[in-house]
């Protein structure tokens, strides 16, 4: 890496702090409808950090909050959602406010250079009148400090990384596959070999055997610049694959983290138990149950611990006490009070 | 680059059906008019005075042959098909001896000038502000524009123009209410002759903006404010590609190509719209000629005009079809 694409703004890197770590974050939808205010509490106090060299999965049901937490982080909020409080610290960045609320001249120094998103539904976000070359030009050219020749050979060179003949460069997106656009994709969020990336959701259109090429890659590359990725998605499947350590959300709060394998071996929360239980094996052939009840909704959440209405273990201070995230190994914590009668029963 | 050839040719035998198809249908209704342009020249010639029955009689031949209505239907047919490729539509029967070519090709400058220039110049203005209007939402001038644009356009255009021939005419006369140039100023490429005129085009031109800007603005505004929200500009905001080159390449870019489909239908209604527009503001092209051609049962006229419409619109469509592949590379595919 040359002496020129070092970004001045960057703080510099410390050896192995998190490169981001998220603090009782606290993002919410405020509407208001006819004179009534609603608030919906998509994110309400949320606290993990993602490591340098990791790629740490995020995993929940449809309205659990995750795609609203990544857009937070990602400095990606429209209103009427806004962050309520709580800290987002980049190890790239100075302030605790997140891309939202620094300075654009930073923002637009950061983004993509140290920080770049592949996106849920990553099938359009390539601007369909333009041609894939040019869109690599708009995104990375200015963060490479490279001539333009430079700058096409470089590009030519990361697309063959994620087997990409360079003719691609010369197509509009409506002539590529769908797994090409995907590798596109990956190849566009990637080129600046930025620090951390966001993936939301991005193999979840693609067929598996795509999937499984593309997970690859993602990975290949990952481990060859040392990036740090939050990955997003609902399929555990992918999770168990890829992750390094995993998040489980429930109604906008983590209820478990841990290191993926533990998860999927110990996992100590009721939730993440059934998520876990719920899963196909090979050999086992009962029939799996699901879980009682629908998800909560997120402007009337239930008090207390959020699952307590569905639970099998809930007591009387589920229902009044939100139970904090405790540490019960090491690179484990939980939020549960019933978390040893949940690990004790089979 | 194959692909768009094979694009290019259905196109152009598209526009070859179309025009035979318009001059065709104009064909049979001129000649399914109840008026016999012979018979009607031929009463007019007689109406005073004695004139021999063989006199009559011969010069309702020469007429017949010189509109072109001897022999059978076929031949009829087959003879103005001839006559049609090379442009020639016979003599005026009201500007007698005219050739209807010389008519037509002395009012087309003036139609296509005013009706043409004021079309593209009225989608060029309603699409950059509507484009802007949609991407700024929160300003104010934008939206003060809005408002006004809105409120003019449901007005019927012949009460705007009607507005604009009093106030810029009679309350507070600065601008010339007909014609198409002065009188007694020589034409040719001289100041004079040249200010003459775009003093002249001015009122037409400010009818057919103010009527026209608010369907473009409101138009490109609705659909600028879909494509801001796509995934791809959201990507490219998050990318922190820049504000301006997201306006132009990405929303703008992207919400033009319906808009372009609309240029090519508006720059079809530059000759019926010239009906209207000539004959309120006096202006000596296609339009006022076809109004009197009607007047006068002048069919070869008539025809003449018709048929350089139908080409002359077919023609439009088929240029922005053709440069339609460079706004949207997606249509060469289906």
């Amino acid at each position: 890496m040359s002496a020129a694409m070092r970004n001045p703004a960057a703080k510099p890197e410390t050896a192995d702090g998190p490169v981001v770590a998220v603090r009782d974050l606290r993002a919410w939808y405020r509407l208001r409808l006819f004179g009534v205010d609603r608030e919906v509490k998509a994110v309400d106090g949320i606290t993990f950090e993602v490591r340098k060299d990791e790629i740490y999965g995020l995993a929940g049901e449809s309205s659990s909050g995750k795609s609203t937490l990544v857009k937070t982080i990602a400095g990606a909020m429209r209103p009427p959602l806004e962050i309520v409080g709580g800290e987002i610290q980049f190890s790239f960045m100075d302030g605790t406010m997140g891309l939202n609320r620094a300075p654009a001249d930073l923002v637009e120094r950061v983004r993509w250079r140290h920080l770049s998103y592949v996106m849920q539904g990553s099938m359009s976000v390539l601007n369909p009148v333009r041609r894939i070359g040019t869109s690599f030009f708009d995104f990375a050219f200015r963060h490479m400090g490279l001539d333009k020749a430079g700058f096409e050979a470089a590009v030519v060179a990361h697309l063959a990384r994620v087997n990409l003949p360079a003719s691609v460069l010369k197509a509009y997106p409506h002539e590529l596959s769908g797994g090409m656009r995907q590798r596109v994709t990956i190849a566009l969020a990637t080129i600046c070999r930025p620090q951390f990336i966001i993936a939301d959701e991005p193999t979840t259109a693609l067929d598996v055997v795509v999937q499984k090429d593309v997970l690859a890659m993602f990975r290949s590359i990952q481990r060859e610049m040392a990036s740090s990725v939050l990955f997003v998605t609902h399929d555990m499947g992918v999770h168990a694959h890829l992750t390094d350590r995993l998040g489980i959300m429930y109604a906008g709060r983590l209820v478990e983290e841990a290191r993926t394998p533990d998860v999927f071996a110990r996992p100590r929360h009721p939730y993440t138990r059934h998520l876990i239980h719920s899963l196909p094996r090979i050999g086992d052939d009962r029939p799996r149950s699901g879980l009682e009840g629908t998800p909560p909704s997120l402007a009337n959440p239930p008090s207390g611990c959020r699952f307590h209405p569905r639970c099998a273990f809930a007591t009387e201070r589920c229902r009044v006490e939100v139970p904090p995230m405790e540490q019960v190994a090491p690179d484990h914590r939980v939020a549960c009070f019933e978390k040893d009668r949940v690990e004790a029963t089979p | 680059m194959r692909a768009y050839a094979r694009y290019a040719f259905g196109r152009f035998l598209q526009f070859l059906l179309v025009v035979f198809i318009g001059i065709n249908i104009a064909y049979i209704i001129t000649h399914a008019t109840p008026i016999d342009p012979v018979e009607h020249t031929v009463s007019v010639a007689t109406a005073f005075g004695h004139t021999a029955p063989e006199a009559i009689e011969s010069m309702r031949q020469s007429l017949r042959e010189l509109y072109g209505l001897t022999g059978s239907p076929i031949e009829q047919y087959l003879n103005f098909w001839r006559r049609v490729l090379v442009a020639d539509f016979g003599p005026s029967l009201s500007a007698f001896p005219s050739p209807v070519s010389t008519l037509i090709g002395r009012a087309i400058p003036w139609t296509v000038g005013l009706l043409g220039v004021a079309t593209i110049l009225t989608w060029i203005i309603g699409n950059l502000l509507g484009g802007l209007a949609g991407y700024y939402r929160r300003s104010r001038l934008l939206k003060g524009f809005g408002i006004v644009a809105m409120a003019l356009h449901p007005m019927p255009y012949y009460i705007a123009a009607i507005i604009l021939l009093i106030v810029f005419g009679y309350l507070w006369p600065i601008l010339p209410i007909s014609g198409g140039s002065q009188m007694n100023v020589a034409r040719g490429w001289s100041s004079e002759y040249i200010l003459s005129v775009a003093r002249h085009s001015m009122l037409p031109l400010l009818s057919l903006l103010l009527v026209g800007l608010g369907g473009w603005f409101v138009g490109m505004r609705s659909l600028v404010s879909n494509v801001v929200t796509e995934d791809y500009v959201v990507y490219a905001e998050l990318a922190g590609v820049s504000k301006r080159r997201i306006l132009t390449a990405y929303v703008m870019r992207n919400a033009i190509a319906p808009q372009v489909t609309g240029l090519a239908i508006s720059l079809g209604h530059v000759f019926s719209g010239a009906l209207i527009t000539e004959r309120v503001f006096g202006y000596p092209g296609i339009g006022s000629l076809l109004v009197d051609g009607v007047h006068a049962g002048d069919y070869s006229l008539v025809l003449g005009v018709t048929t350089v419409s139908i080409v002359g619109v077919s023609l439009a469509v088929l240029v922005i079809d053709l440069i339609y592949p460079l706004i949207d590379p997606r249509v060469t595919v289906s």
